[in-house]
C-alpha cells in the first residue's frame, strides 16, 4: 500500500481495527454466555485470553507509522509541554545555553567570515605573492627590472603580474583623495576577475604613453558616477590630468591589498605603463608588489625552486644589484589572512571552554532536575517502555532545550559583528562582510544538538537506571546518591578549572595591553593633528616648486592661532608601508652595494622633531639652512646609530643613500628611535633627510600640526591655510595622532575585550553553579541538619560545613585550572606582550580572586543552613 | 502445580499459519483464532489478540484483503481474503519451514544403539 495513501487513509484504518477488536470480543462473551457463562464472567474471560486490548491496538495502529518518527514527534511535543511546565529552569537553561552557543555561534561567524570563506578571485589556491628574500629571511618588493626577468624567464606561472600604491585626486566635485593601485595591464587576469562593464586593461597600454587608462570599483561607480551606464569610454579628470575609464568591476569584488590602516578600501587602478628609463626602473628600487598565478599543475615547491634558480641565475649576472637569497612564495590566503588567524582561533579556543562551562552548569541542573522526575519515568517504564525508548524521550528533551538555547543565542550573534565593526576590531580583514551564513549556522545547530545529546547523557541515563518498584512506593525521595553527588562535584570543579583558565588569560591580555600602553611610541602623539596632501598638476613637475610650496605651508600653518608648531614629512610612524633605502656608510660598504643594510627613510621639513618631540640625542636638528645648495645632511635614529657606529661617535660621518653611485650625505644629529611598524615591534633603522634637499621631493606629504588645545580644534583653520594657498589640492586621511597610535592597539584591545567577556560569563556561570550545588546540598540534608541542631550541634559549626565543603570544591577547582593554564596559556603567546604566559602576579591575584568570590559563593546558602528551624526539619519531606 | 508453559512461536509463525488458513477459506478474524485452535489440538496457546497486529502486518504487504461483511452468525465483520503475492508467500514460507523442520528433526534423532 503506497506510503500517501497510508497518510490520509490511516485514520480510517484505525477505526476499522478499533470496530473489529471490539466486534472480536462480543463475539466471544456472547458465544460464552450462550455456553451458560453469567455476562460479568464471560467478559473478564474474553478479555483475559484476548490479552491487552489497548496494547494490542496500538501494536496494530504501529504496523501503519513510521515509529521512529512519530516517536520522535511525540517526544518532542512532550518536551516542549515539560519545559513550559517548570518555567524557571527552563529559563536559567536557555540562558545558560544562550550565553555559551551563542558566543560560540558570534566567533564562529567571525572565523567564517574572516579566515574560511573563499576569497574573491578565481581560484585562490593558484595566487601566490612572490617577493625578494632579505639577508634576514624577510620578504621585501621587488624592481621593475627583475619583475621583468622574472615574467620572462619564468615557466612556473601562468601570469605574473606586479603593482603598487596609488593615490590620485579626483576632480568630480569636492576633490577626492582615492585609494588606488597602480597594476601592470595583466593583474586582473591573474586574479582572474573580469569587469562587468567595459573591458580589462590591454597589454599595449601599459606602456608610458599609453597609460591613462584607469579601472573604477562598483562603490566608485554608484558613488562619484552615479552609475552612470555610459561611463566605459568617457574620460575622467584626476591629478589634472585626463584619465579613460575602461571598464567597471563587479560589485562582489573587495581588493584586500591594503597596507594602512588609515586608508579606505581601493577603488581605482591605473595601468602601470613603467618607464624603463626612469632611474627607479633599476633593480634595487624595490617599491612594487609582485603577484602570480601558477600555472595548473605546477606545485608551489616547485615554482619555488625554479624562482630561487632563476634568481641565482640574476645574482651571477648582476652581482652589485643582488644579494643571493632567492625568493619568497606566499600563498595569497596566508598573505592576506595569515596575521589573522592566530587572534582567531586563539579566541574560538576560550568561546569553547565557555562552552563547557556552560554544558557543565546544565548538566548539573538536569541531574537536579532528574531526581524528580523518577517518579515519572517510573511510572512509564511500568506501562511498558523500553529503556532505549526512555533514553530517547530524555534526550529529545535535552536536545529541544539546547536549540532553544542555540535560537537565543543566535541574536547576539547577529549583531555583535556589526558592533565589532563599529567599534574596530584592529585589522581584521573582511569583518565588514561577516554574517550569518548557512556554515555558521550549521555550525550552531550541530554544537547545540552535540550538547544536548553529551549534556543529557549522564542525567538520562541515571534516569534509566530507574527502580521500578523503589520510585512507585508512596512516600519515595528522589535520591541523593553517591555517584550523582561524585559526578556533580566533578562538574563544579570542571566550572571553576575552566573559568580560571579564561581569567588568566584575561588577566595575561590586560598586562600585557598595560605594558603596551606604557611603551613610549617615541614621540609624543598627544595634541597633534595630522592631514594628508598630495600636489599634482603640470606646475608641479619642477622638484623646486613643490619644495617652495610645502615650506610656505607649513610657514602658514605654523603662524595660525593655538598651533605651537608645525612641519611636513613623507610618513608619520605607524603609518604603514615605508621607504627603504640602502645605507652605504663611509669605510663600512660592502663590494656587493646589495649586502649594506637598509634605512626607513623619512623626508622632513624643519620642526618636526619639535612638533612630534621626538627627542635629539646628539649633534643638530635639520634647519632652514639645510637647503638645495647646501651641502646634504641627514639624522641618524638610535639604532642605526648603534648598528652602524657603534661606540663612535656618528656625527660627521658620511653615507650614500640608495646605491653607491650617489652623492654623500653627511650626519649631523641623532635622534631617538620611533616605533613604525607597530609598538610592539623593535625600531629598524631609521633617517631623517630634509625635504629642500632630497633630489626627488615628495609629493605626498602628511603635515603634523601641534596644538595648544585639543588638536581637532584646529583642522578647520588649518585645511583653510592650505587651501589659501592652493584651492585644488584635497586634503586627506585628518586625524589626531592619539586617535592614530590607538588604531595600532586596536587588535590586542579587541582580543582582551573578548575574552574578558567569556572569562565574565564563564565566571558567572561557575558562581551560580558552585550557589546551586551548596544551596541543592543544603535542602538535600535539611533533615540531617535538623538531627544535628536538636542534637545540639552550633550553628557555626554547621555553616562550617557546608562552608568547607563548597570551598573544597573550589580549591580543587583552581588547583585543576592552574595546571591546565599553564599548559593552555602557552597558545596565547603571541598576543602577549612584556608577560611570560607563566607570569606568576597574574596567576596568583587571579587564584585568589576566584578563592575569595567561589567562597562567597558558597556562603550564602551555607547561611541558610544555619536559619534550619530543627522542628520543621525533622517534619521536612 | 505446574502446566506445560506454551511456547513463544517464532517470528513469522502465527502468520504463516493465518495464510494458511485462509488459504482454505477467506474469514474474520474471530473466525481464525478459532480454527488455529482447533486444527492444532489446542497444543498451541495463541493470545487471542496478537492475531490482529498479524492481520494488520499481513494487509500492510498486500499479503491478505480485508472488507467487511457478514458472518455466518450475522455479524458484521471483517472477513480477510488471500492475494495472489499472499499466495506465492506461503509456499516459500511453508517450505522453508519444513526443510528447518527436517534439519532439526535429523538433528534430534535418537541416537544408533
Amino acid at each position: 500500500m503506497s506510503w500517501l495513501r497510508r497518510v490520509f487513509f490511516r485514520r480510517a484504518m484505525y477505526g476499522d481495527l478499533s470496530a473489529e477488536i471490539r466486534e472480536h470480543l462480543e463475539e466471544k462473551i456472547d458465544e460464552l454466555v450462550a455456553e451458560g457463562m453469567p455476562r460479568k464472567d464471560a467478559e473478564a474471560k474474553a478479555r483475559k485470553e484476548f490479552g491487552n486490548v489497548t496494547l494490542m491496538e496500538e501494536r496494530g495502529r504501529e504496523v501503519w507509522q513510521w515509529p521512529r518518527l512519530e516517536s520522535f514527534i511525540a517526544d518532542v511535543r512532550f518536551g516542549l509541554r515539560m519545559l513550559r511546565k517548570s518555567p524557571g529552569f527552563t529559563a536559567v537553561a536557555v540562558l545558560t545555553l544562550a550565553l555559551g552557543i551563542g558566543a560560540n555561534a558570534t566567533i564562529f561567524s567571525l572565523v567564517n567570515g574572516v579566515l574560511l570563506r573563499q576569497l574573491p578571485y578565481h581560484d585562490p589556491g593558484r595566487l601566490v605573492m612572490v617577493w625578494e628574500k632579505t639577508r634576514d629571511g624577510s620578504p621585501e618588493n621587488v624592481g621593475y627590472a627583475t619583475y621583468l626577468d622574472w615574467k620572462e624567464q619564468n615557466k612556473s606561472f601562468e601570469q605574473l603580474a606586479i603593482y603598487s600604491d596609488w593615490q590620485p585626486v579626483l576632480q568630480i566635485g569636492d576633490p577626492e583623495v582615492l585609494n588606488g593601485l597602480r597594476v601592470s595591464s595583466n593583474y586582473f587576469r591573474t586574479l582572474g576577475i573580469h569587469p562587468e562593464l567595459g573591458r580589462d586593461f590591454l597589454a599595449t597600454e601599459d606602456v608610458p604613453t599609453g597609460n591613462k587608462v584607469v579601472m573604477i570599483s562598483h562603490s566608485l561607480w554608484v558613488r562619484k558616477f552615479n552609475s552612470d551606464p555610459n561611463i566605459v569610454g568617457k574620460p575622467i579628470r584626476m591629478n589634472a590630468l585626463e584619465y579613460i575609464v575602461a571598464g567597471v568591476l563587479p560589485a562582489s569584488y573587495q581588493s584586500l591589498m591594503n597596507q594602512d590602516p588609515r586608508g579606505g578600501t581601493v577603488e581605482i587602478w591605473r595601468v602601470l605603463g613603467y618607464d624603463v628609463s626612469q632611474p627607479w626602473a633599476c633593480r634595487t628600487c624595490h617599491h612594487l608588489i609582485a603577484i602570480g598565478r601558477l600555472r595548473d599543475g605546477v606545485a608551489i615547491a616547485q615554482a619555488r625552486a625554479e624562482m630561487d634558480t632563476i634568481a641565482a641565475a640574476l645574482t651571477k649576472a648582476y652581482p652589485k644589484e643582488y644579494d643571493d637569497t632567492g625568493v619568497i612564495l606566499t600563498p595569497i590566503r596566508d598573505q592576506l589572512l595569515g596575521a589573522a588567524s592566530t587572534p582567531l582561533y586563539i579566541l574560538l579556543g576560550a568561546v569553547s571552554l565557555v562552552l563547557l562551562v556552560a554544558c557543565a552548569n546544565l548538566a548539573n541542573l538536569l541531574l537536579a532536575r532528574a531526581t524528580h522526575r523518577e517518579r515519572e519515568i517510573a511510572v512509564r517504564f511500568a506501562m511498558g517502555a523500553g529503556r532505549g525508548r526512555i533514553l530517547r524521550q530524555l534526550l529529545a528533551e535535552n536536545c529541544l532545550l539546547c536549540l532553544l538555547g542555540a535560537a537565543a543565542g543566535l541574536i547576539p550573534a547577529y549583531w555583535t559583528p556589526r558592533v565589532l565593526a563599529v567599534v574596530g576590531t584592529g585589522d581584521l580583514p573582511r569583518i565588514d562582510q561577516v554574517h550569518l551564513d548557512w556554515r555558521v549556522l550549521l555550525f550552531t545547530l550541530s554544537v547545540a544538538l552535540l550538547t544536548g545529546i553529551v549534556v543529557g547523557l549522564a542525567p538520562a541515563y541515571r534516569l534509566a537506571k530507574t527502580d521500578v518498584h523503589d520510585s512507585l512506593k508512596e512516600g519515595a525521595k528522589g535520591s541523593g546518591s553517591g555517584s550523582g553527588r561524585r559526578l556533580r562535584d566533578l562538574l563544579i570543579i570542571s566550572e571553576v578549572a575552566l573559568s580560571l583558565t579564561l581569567l588568566i588569560g584575561t588577566g595575561l591580555l590586560l598586562r600585557s595591553l598595560s605594558r603596551l600602553l606604557t611603551v613610549s611610541p617615541g614621540f609624543d602623539p598627544s595634541h597633534v593633528l595630522s592631514m594628508e596632501t598630495s600636489v599634482q598638476g603640470q606646475r608641479f613637475d619642477d622638484p623646486k616648486v613643490v619644495r617652495q610650496y610645502f615650506a610656505d605651508v607649513v610657514e602658514r600653518l605654523r603662524t595660525l592661532p593655538g598651533v605651537q608648531s608645525a612641519a611636513a614629512a613623507s610618513e608619520i610612524p605607524l603609518g604603514g608601508n615605508m621607504d627603504e633605502y640602502g645605507f652605504h656608510a663611509e669605510g663600512k660598504m660592502h663590494a656587493n652595494p646589495e649586502e649594506d643594510p637598509s634605512a626607513e627613510r623619512y623626508c622632513i621639513t624643519p620642526g618636526y622633531l619639535e612638533t612630534l618631540h621626538i627627542p635629539l640625542l646628539r649633534g643638530r636638528d635639520i634647519s632652514a639652512a639645510d637647503s638645495a645648495p647646501a651641502p646634504q645632511v641627514l639624522l641618524v635614529g638610535e639604532t642605526t646609530a648603534r648598528r652602524i657606529w657603534p661606540g663612535e661617535d656618528p656625527i660627521g660621518k658620511r653615507v650614500k643613500l640608495g646605491g653607491t653611485d650617489k652623492p654623500w650625505w653627511t650626519v649631523v644629529g641623532v635622534v631617538g628611535d620611533v616605533h613604525h611598524v607597530g609598538l610592539d615591534a623593535v625600531p629598524n633603522m631609521q633617517m631623517y633627510v630634509p625635504h629642500q634637499q632630497w633630489p626627488y621631493p615628495d609629493s605626498l606629504m602628511t603635515f603634523v600640526i601641534r596644538t595648544v588645545g585639543p588638536p581637532t580644534s584646529t583642522s578647520a583653520a588649518a585645511q583653510q591655510a592650505i587651501h589659501a594657498l592652493d584651492s585644488t589640492q584635497p586634503i586627506s586621511r585628518i586625524t589626531s595622532l592619539e586617535h592614530y597610535v590607538g588604531l595600532s592597539m586596536q587588535g590586542r584591545r579587541f582580543a582582551l575585550i573578548l575574552i574578558g567577556a567569556f572569562a565574565t560569563i564563564a565566571l558567572l556561570l561557575s558562581l551560580v553553579g558552585i550557589y546551586g550545588v551548596t544551596s541543592y546540598s543544603v535542602s538535600q540534608r535539611t533533615r540531617e541538619i535538623g538531627i544535628r541542631v536538636a542534637l545540639g550541634a552550633q550553628r557555626s559549626e554547621l555553616l562550617g560545613l557546608f562552608l568547607r565543603q563548597g570551598v573544597l570544591l573550589v580549591a580543587f577547582g583552581v588547583i585543576a585550572g592552574v595546571f591546565a593554564s599553564l599548559a593552555l596559556t602557552q597558545f596565547l603567546a603571541s598576543l602577549l606582550f612584556g608577560v611570560q604566559p607563566t607570569d606568576p602576579i597574574t596567576f596568583g591575584s587571579v587564584v585568589l580572586l576566584l578563592l575569595l568570590v567561589g567562597a562567597a559563593a558558597c556562603y550564602i546558602p551555607a547561611r541558610r543552613a544555619t536559619k534550619v528551624d530543627p522542628m520543621v526539619a525533622l517534619r521536612y519531606e | 502445580m505446574t502446566k506445560n508453559e506454551p511456547r513463544d512461536l517464532f517470528p513469522g509463525a502465527l502468520e504463516m499459519m493465518v495464510l494458511r488458513t485462509l488459504k482454505r477459506q477467506p474469514m474474520h478474524g474471530y473466525a481464525l483464532v478459532q480454527l488455529i485452535k482447533r486444527s492444532s489440538n489446542d497444543l498451541l496457546q495463541v493470545e487471542e489478540g496478537s492475531l490482529y497486529p498479524a492481520l494488520q502486518r499481513l494487509l500492510k504487504e498486500g499479503l491478505v484483503k480485508a472488507e467487511w461483511g457478514i458472518s455466518a452468525t450475522n455479524r458484521r465483520v471483517r472477513i480477510y481474503r488471500l492475494t495472489p503475492a499472499g499466495t506465492k508467500h506461503l509456499q516459500r514460507e511453508v517450505s522453508s519451514f519444513e526443510r528447518m523442520l527436517e534439519g532439526i528433526t535429523r538433528v534430534l534423532a535418537p541416537e544408533e544403539s
